[in-house]
């Protein structure tokens, strides 16, 4: 019997130990030849310069040079000296690194996407670029926040990109590996001139504008970038003058992002209490109702009242993108989604709570724009997207996002409407209450906006992201913090801004 | 009959440790003869209005005080002289005190299914007492759908649990004990119903590592009034081999680093003239933690003794 009980109990260990998986911590996906290669993406329209004249390189030396041979000469000893690591470094960051980054960039948004606590004596401190370390720790990484972060770096991207397109077919630097048959390059060879390396673009614009975003991440950032670097000449794509051509072009690109950034009214978004009570008071003043915060200490003001007066990318004027009222409170439609919502509460089925959770996307997370990124990054990988054409997806899927939240969050605080729990006694939810008012719902304009960005870059998907971004809407209704106007009249909110963004996309070039 | 009676004191020892979602095996000493079998039937209150958010004990408005009853009923089965038979399921409600700041609702319902056997390797007597030592595996999994990513209403860690425990005790003549047990228990993977989490780094899975735990508890008890009448103190502590902090004014999740101090009393009351009836009540307050909350739980229970198979011989 003794051993029969060890027996047992060392056959399950053995199995169970056998059971421990590699859990995913970013996409996994073979190096592909790009479906196309866009030998005419230099001509392309540019977001944050008017052309690409704008950034200038020098002339690449010729390969026939001692200089260029000299390059070569140093680009196989570091090969031949490649570590374990290096090796490693080379397979994670592909030949389509803008994946990466954008990863990189959802990592840190989930890592400070962390609402600031009540301090002991029940007041709130708000996170402050002055004092980054906090705490609380700068920045509070909330859904406009992201989106604001996710645009600039992949505006910046994808102008740096066009940018180093047009450059790449001027100069037509062949590959080290084309030009010396020792070298092994690590990726699918796809034809594409080496001057200036997009990836050594993506590297620095991507970098220097998540520095800017989450300044306590600038050592992790700076220590990516140079890995990424060290890898693009580690592949044998490139050698250093091309990498340091590319790491220009970032660096000058990231720049004019970030001076768009400081000037765009982000820093006042979050007013001071006397500007949000008088913001309240005017929708109370206009419809007889106002928002206000439930939570226990009450926080004195909602999140980033003034959102909706940063700059967009593409809508000329907010307000025209500015829903229809909400129901009055006490009206008879009004009523019938107060019994909506107390029925999906006493009656949660299975399938509502996994929808209410799966598109959840609250703190901690990488938020609803972050959601959507992810979506447009396996499409990318799926459609085998180019370099260019991944950057133009992921700018423009941002822009409109970001150009989606703001008028949200327009929406938001010149209704200012209640969230179900204010008016609705006793009711409780699934999902946590965000602290801004209800009409319309972040998530559906936000995912309403994304999926239609998708829709135009993938129609194949078309059917399919429409639907998740109704059922992104609805997961609101569902978690019991939005009513079903918020989520609808968001979905076509959402959609209306987002045809800004695709009607600049349809006419820049790349069709 | 003392023997029958220990067993009940086994279960509820085991039963008392879910209160505090730290679902143990049997860690008793003791053991039923074969063809016995007990049934259990235990109702516990546990509450907290504090926790420990890494290693910062703090209260937090949001949840206010959290509720957490448990009913569970659970039987004991001796398949033969010296390996028992354990299995229980309980049934758990969650929710917050009003007012909170977060309005959340609670969760109820059923957690996970434990089966466990336990095998006395040693029992030897002296003249001055009892030396036993035991082994045991347990085996527990979920077997509702609540959802583990809802901390901290939800039921449990929503993950299998293999448990591997070995049992030592020193009972005197005049009925003073003491016992020491130590665990091992591997869990495997919470599903979430997310397809992106945070633990230290993005995770693009709805799966959740929940650490692996050790455990350690001892005990000094004493049996008074002629025997129908057992107390005793315990401490238990446990504490994951792996994990990461609750990040700050965030909910918990299942793949947290706990750590677990707890120390409590309990006492089990033998009717001498109902044959097989006992009532059970204890009391257990964590004091110590990380990742955890400060719980305090009182259960009540009742068990019963009977033999499933007649002619045996005591």
């Amino acid at each position: 019997m003794r051993s029969l009980i060890f027996f047992t109990l060392v056959a399950t260990m053995l199995i169970l130990s056998s059971c421990e998986k590699e859990l995913p911590t970013h996409l996994s996906f073979d190096n592909y030849a790009f479906s196309t290669t866009d030998q005419d993406g230099g001509t392309w329209n540019t977001t944050l310069i008017s052309s690409t004249y704008e950034i200038s390189i020098s002339e690449p030396t010729a390969t026939s040079s001692s200089e260029y041979q000299q390059e070569l000469a140093e680009l196989k000893q570091e090969m031949s000296q490649m570590s374990d690591d290096e090796r490693n470094a080379v397979e994670y960051w592909s030949d389509n690194s803008t994946i990466r980054w954008n990863e990189i960039a959802l990592e840190l948004i989930a890592k400070y996407n962390l609402i600031p606590g009540y301090n002991d004596d029940g007041t709130y401190t708000l996170p402050s670029p002055a004092n980054p370390a906090g705490p609380p720790a700068f920045p509070f990484a909330h859904p406009p926040y992201a989106v604001r972060a996710l645009a600039y770096m992949s505006v910046a991207q994808f102008d740096g990109l066009i940018t180093a397109w047009h450059h790449k077919y001027i100069h037509n630097r062949p590959a080290p590996y084309q030009l010396d048959n020792e070298i092994e390059y690590a990726y699918m060879d796809n034809g594409i001139p080496s001057y200036p390396s997009h990836g050594a673009v993506i590297a620095a614009a991507s970098k220097n504008v998540l520095t800017a975003m989450f300044p306590l991440e600038a050592e992790y950032l700076a220590q990516k970038e140079a890995e990424h670097l060290k890898s693009l000449l580690l592949s044998g794509g490139y050698v250093q003058s091309d990498i340091d051509a590319g790491k220009q072009i970032g660096d000058e690109i990231a720049s004019i992002a970030l001076v768009r950034a400081s000037n765009d009214g982000m820093k006042n978004a979050q007013t001071p209490k006397p500007v949000s009570d008088s913001i309240a008071d005017a929708a109370f003043d206009r419809y007889g109702w106002k928002w206000i915060n439930k939570e226990l200490p009450q926080r004195p003001v909602g999140l980033t009242p003034l959102y909706s007066k940063v700059r967009m990318w593409n809508v000329p004027n907010v307000e025209m993108t500015r829903p229809i009222p909400p129901p009055a409170i006490g009206s008879p439609e009004y009523l019938k989604d107060v019994e909506i919502l107390k029925d999906y509460a006493d009656n949660m089925t299975t399938e509502r709570r996994r929808i209410a959770n799966f598109w959840q996307d609250g703190l901690g997370t990488y938020t609803p724009p972050g959601h959507w990124n992810e979506f447009a990054k396996e499409f990318i990988v799926k459609y085998r997207l180019n370099p260019l054409r991944t950057a133009r997806t992921f700018a423009y899927i941002n822009m409109a996002m970001m150009d989606g939240g703001i008028s949200c969050w327009d929406a938001k605080y010149y209704y200012h409407y209640p969230r179900p729990i204010q008016t609705i006694d006793g009711f409780k939810t699934i999902a946590g209450t965000p602290n801004f008012p209800s009409y319309t719902s972040g998530h559906s304009v936000f995912s309403a906006a994304g999926a239609e960005v998708l829709a135009y870059i993938f129609p194949q998907e078309a059917a399919v992201v429409r639907e998740w971004a109704k059922e992104a809407a609805i997961s609101r209704v569902y978690g019991g913090i939005h009513w079903t106007f918020d989520a609808y009249i968001g979905t076509d909110q959402g959609i209306d801004v987002a045809q800004y963004t695709i009607d600049i996309a349809k006419s820049d070039g790349a069709d | 009959m003392n023997k029958i009676k220990y067993l009940s004191i086994a279960i509820l020892v085991l039963l008392g440790c879910y209160g505090s979602a730290n679902a143990q095996t049997p860690n008793d000493a003791i053991m039923m003869e074969g063809k016995q079998a007990c049934v259990l039937f235990e109702y516990n209150y546990g509450t907290f209005y504090k926790y420990w958010e890494g290693s910062d004990l703090r209260e937090n408005q949001t949840i206010a005080t959290v509720y957490r009853n448990t009913v569970m009923p659970m039987a004991a089965i001796g398949i033969v002289d010296r390996l028992n038979f354990y299995i229980g399921v309980p049934y758990i409600k969650t929710k917050s005190s009003d007012p909170n700041g977060g309005q959340f609702a609670g969760a109820k319902g059923f957690q996970d299914l434990t089966v466990a056997l336990k095998y006395q390797i040693l029992n030897r007597e002296s003249e001055s007492g009892t030396f036993s030592l035991l082994a045991g595996v347990g085996f527990s999994t979920p077997i509702s759908n609540y959802l583990p990513d809802y901390m901290p209403y939800s039921l449990g860690l929503g993950a299998p649990e293999l448990s591997y425990r070995a049992i030592a005790q020193y009972e005197m003549k005049n009925g003073i004990y003491f016992r020491g047990g130590a665990a091992y228990l591997w869990r495997g993977y919470a599903k979430a119903e997310r397809e992106y989490y945070y633990n230290d780094g993005s995770y693009y899975t709805p799966w959740m590592d929940v650490p692996n735990a050790i455990t350690a508890d001892f005990s000094l008890g004493t049996w008074l009034l002629e025997k129908a009448l057992r107390v005793e103190l315990n401490y238990l502590g446990s504490k994951s081999t792996s994990g990461d902090d609750i990040r700050a004014y965030n909910a918990p999740q299942p793949t947290n680093d706990i750590e677990i101090d707890r120390i409590g009393i309990f006492a089990h009351y033998y009717f001498p003239n109902i044959k097989g009836l006992g009532v059970a009540a204890y009391h257990n307050q964590v004091i110590n933690g990380k990742n955890t909350a400060r719980i305090r739980t009182t259960g009540i229970g009742v068990t019963y003794f009977f033999n499933y198979l007649k002619n045996k011989s005591q």
